[in-house]
């Protein structure tokens, strides 16, 4: 079989002197049709990869490139991306960024121009990439005004127009929520099953492995492990690559299932035809057992910090008046961590932005420790309402980690040294202290966010999808740290559709959807709840669907009569 | 937040027109030929009484294809604009004259917001293209224009982020004072997180674009731009618009 891209030991660093190689000595041949899942932790070095299968790099970015890429059998070091650009559709992750034409229709044309196609070649193939992302029906709406996961299914269009032998995507789940996760990963099957390769740079496994053929992980800039999906995930140590399996895959290689179940058909599939050991694993996915503890420990609810009543909000001066929420009523009390969940575009960030009286109600009421935002002045709910939007970037202004986290405080006028020290050693800061804030890596951004949250002790921190993008190292360290908050008497509300770590984390959920408040209650309670589920755009964690199924075979396994 | 009304545009090359109401099926630089014509009669006119009679025209067309409420938006910002302009020229002249200078602005930008609210940037930019205006430059003049509401939901964004801990963005003379203990001014709170990401963006953009062969040569158009009989009778208008504008209200 021929190779779409064939690469022999290539080291590649950027032109920034004083960062070391980010690629080192990779060796890596797609073939034509293949469905490759590259993952890695943070600073692997995915991106990067990605970006030399188009010649983006060296031509676009610079740097030392040595070594060899070739892509359909042209060098791209003697190619300009002008002539590679039809062969590898990239899909990179700032969506914002890659939409810069006014309709849909003319996103999708914008390659096919580019390559001096003519125009009814143009149209045909604008039409026909459509169809198969399944967005036809959006062809003449603005890019910009479109869901998270319909501007990813343009994009991905936009690049299968070009006829490409391989799609190359980086990240493409990571803000997305679960029902969108499920269009694109539909679309991908669609393109897959025509004939073109995909190449997926995802940390979060369980949306590609069971789509993926083969699977590459990438550790510090070198290719540790390639092979068969169901190899790698039953022999790989995953979490010493900084990675994470996925219930499934835990629980299969726990019960040494064969093949190894991929998704929780499988599993199930593969369990009727076995006998249950005598104790099942827990489920409880190991890294969450202290929280639950803490969820028994909760008897009494403290005193009441928030109150939301009656609350209604719409978009104000827009003729067709479209309603975000409305009739929201909720209590959040002190010392509990709760997560509001919903799927994208469910008004979750517009109720956090009436915590602190960003937004005035316009009916109904919010009374925070007491205070009716609708009278009191920011700065003065800042103090008791700490929020970290999603984008650490949005805040960051300083020279140094230290002055960005104490500046809130400052001119909050509620600055105390000790405070700010205990922080920054809380957040794991120490070393980052005297360093610049725009140098750090997105994840230590946000823990820089995170912290600069707390700086004037508010009561109550409000994290805004405070995983979005992340791997599984910094989940599990900011896990570990609302742990700690929660158990020093701080109110944590985590606005999220990373369900899977809600589930870990929260003890109560709050489900958004239609404007309203659907229902409040444990995550278990909520999850079994199929219907509420739907609805609301979401999908049961894999962790819980597994406690399902494993409870509905033990209660069979119980009534079963013994055969002798 | 901020919701763009879907803008009005012209043919898209299936469906006809997506405008809604009385549409603008107009050749992109028709509209920008009109607009040109307009906006020269209206710095040559002098009379006060005309210059109303000129804003009244763009109120209405812009009423005429349902963007009042946009425009109303829009207006909060320019009309602070218009009144600082007033009070500047009547300070240095005097008051008809500052009466004219603003109404005369409003009338301006007025024009220009019914233009770029009639126009999809790429629309104008192909039709540039192929009035002989070079690829790239059309295409920089277009995609900045298409940045302009994904800039000003970024400057939103920071603007929360910041005034959730304590920073006070609001508008006013307090955005250069810094605050209490804190030793910088607030406003660096919102220009350096603003340029640091439009630095990005503009990069982002770059990459993007060149992957999907922007500025290859022998580029081809979907679009196909010919100047239909409507558009020759509005460039007819344009013309008496321009004789007026030199003979007539001037004087």
């Amino acid at each position: 079989m021929s190779s779409v891209i064939d690469i022999r030991n290539l080291h590649y660093r950027y032109p920034n002197p004083r960062v070391h190689w980010v690629l080192e000595g990779i060796d890596l041949q797609i073939a034509a049709g293949e469905y490759v899942l590259l993952c890695g932790a943070s600073g692997s070095g995915k991106s990067t990869l990605c970006r030399t299968l188009n010649g983006l790099i060296p031509h676009f970015h610079g740097g030392l490139l040595e070594g060899q890429v070739e892509v359909a059998g042209l060098n791209v070091r003697d190619h300009p991306v002008s002539e590679l650009f039809a062969h590898v559709g990239m899909v990179f992750q700032n969506a914002e960024a890659q939409l810069f034409n006014s309709t849909v229709r003319q996103e999708l044309a914008f390659g096919l121009e580019s390559l001096g196609l003519s125009r009814p070649e143009i149209l045909r193939r604008v039409a026909e990439s459509a169809e198969i992302a399944g967005i036809t029906r959006l062809l003449e709406r603005i890019p910009h005004q479109l869901s998270g996961g319909e501007k990813q299914l343009v994009i991905i269009a936009a690049a299968l127009a070009l006829h490409p032998q391989i799609i190359v995507l980086d990240e493409p789940y990571a803000n997305l929520d679960p029902a969108h996760v499920k269009r694109v990963r539909q679309a991908l099957r669609n393109i897959h099953q025509q004939g073109t390769a995909i190449f997926v740079a995802e940390h979060r496994l369980q949306h590609v492995i069971a789509d993926a053929e083969r699977m590459v992980v990438l550790h510090r800039g070198r290719v540790v492990l390639d092979g068969p999906v169901r190899k790698i995930l039953a022999q790989a140590d995953l979490p010493s690559l900084g990675l994470h399996s996925p219930p499934v895959v835990a629980l299969g290689r726990e019960l040494e299932i064969l093949p190894l179940p991929l998704c929780v058909g499988e599993l199930v599939q593969a369990l009727g035809q076995m006998d249950l050991p005598r104790q099942l694993p827990d489920l409880a996915e190991g890294e969450n057992r202290i929280s639950h503890e803490q969820g028994f420990r909760r008897q009494s609810l403290g005193a009441s910090l928030l109150q939301v009543k009656d609350l209604g909000f719409s978009i104000p001066d827009k003729p067709q008046r479209e309603e975000i929420l409305r009739d929201v009523d909720l209590e959040v009390n002190a010392g509990e961590c709760l997560a509001v969940v919903g799927a994208n575009g469910s008004g979750k960030t517009t109720l956090i932005k009436h915590f602190n009286g960003l937004y005035r109600p316009q009916r109904g009421w919010v009374r925070v420790m007491g205070l009716d935002t609708r009278r009191e002045r920011v700065s003065r709910l800042a103090r008791h309402v700490g929020i970290a939007f999603q984008n650490p970037n949005d805040q960051i202004f300083q020279f140094q980690v230290r002055e960005e986290i104490e500046v809130g405080a400052c001119t909050l006028d509620c600055y105390d040294a000790t405070w700010i020290d205990d922080l920054i050693a809380m957040f794991q800061l120490e070393p980052l202290v005297h360093r610049s804030p725009y140098r750090l890596s997105e994840g230590e951004k946000k823990r820089v966010a995170f912290a600069a949250a707390l700086g004037a002790r508010p009561k109550i921190l409000v994290l805004d999808e405070p995983t979005a993008g992340q791997d599984w190292y910094f989940r599990r360290t900011l896990g570990d740290l609302i742990n700690r908050l929660v158990a020093q008497g701080h109110t944590i509300i985590l606005v999220t559709h990373d369900l899977e770590f809600a589930e870990v984390y929260a003890q109560q959920w709050i489900v958004l959807g239609d404007g309203r408040v659907q229902t409040r209650g444990t995550p278990q309670k909520v999850m079994a709840d199929d219907e509420l589920m739907q609805r609301s755009g979401l999908e049961a964690t894999q962790a819980f669907q597994l406690r399902q199924v494993l409870k509905h075979v033990a209660s069979k396994e119980k009534t079963k009569p013994h055969e002798i | 937040m901020r919701y763009e009304n879907p803008r009005l545009s012209g043919a898209t090359p299936e469906t006809g027109s997506r405008s809604p109401a009385l549409s603008i099926n107009l050749d992109p630089r028709t509209k920008l030929i009109l607009v040109l014509a307009f906006s020269v009669m209206i710095i040559r006119t002098g009379q006060v009484g005309w210059l109303w009679a000129e804003v009244g025209i763009i109120v209405g067309c812009i009423l005429a294809v349902r963007e009042g409420w946009a425009y109303l938006r829009w207006l909060r910002p320019v009309s602070a604009l218009v009144a600082s302009w007033f009070i500047i020229s009547w300070w240095a002249f005097d008051l008809p004259a500052a009466v004219s200078a603003s109404l005369r602005l409003l009338a301006l930008t007025s024009a220009f917001f019914l233009f770029f609210r009639a126009t999809a940037p790429e629309d104008l930019g192909n039709a540039l293209v192929k009035s002989g205006v070079p690829y790239t430059f059309a295409f920089v003049l277009v995609t900045s224009m298409q940045f302009v509401p994904i800039i000003s939901r970024k400057v939103q964004n920071i603007v929360d982020a910041q005034r959730s801990r304590g920073i006070p963005l609001e508008p006013g003379l307090g955005l250069i004072w810094p605050q209490r203990q804190s030793k910088v001014p607030p406003i660096l709170a919102l220009l350096a997180p603003l340029l640091i990401q439009a630095f990005q963006l503009a990069d982002d953009l770059a990459e993007a674009m060149e992957a999907r062969g922007f500025g290859r040569e022998g580029r081809t158009f979907m679009q196909d731009f010919r100047l239909g009989m409507a558009d020759w009778l509005v460039v007819a208008v344009a013309g008496i618009i321009l004789v007026v504008a030199g003979t007539g209200i001037s004087s």
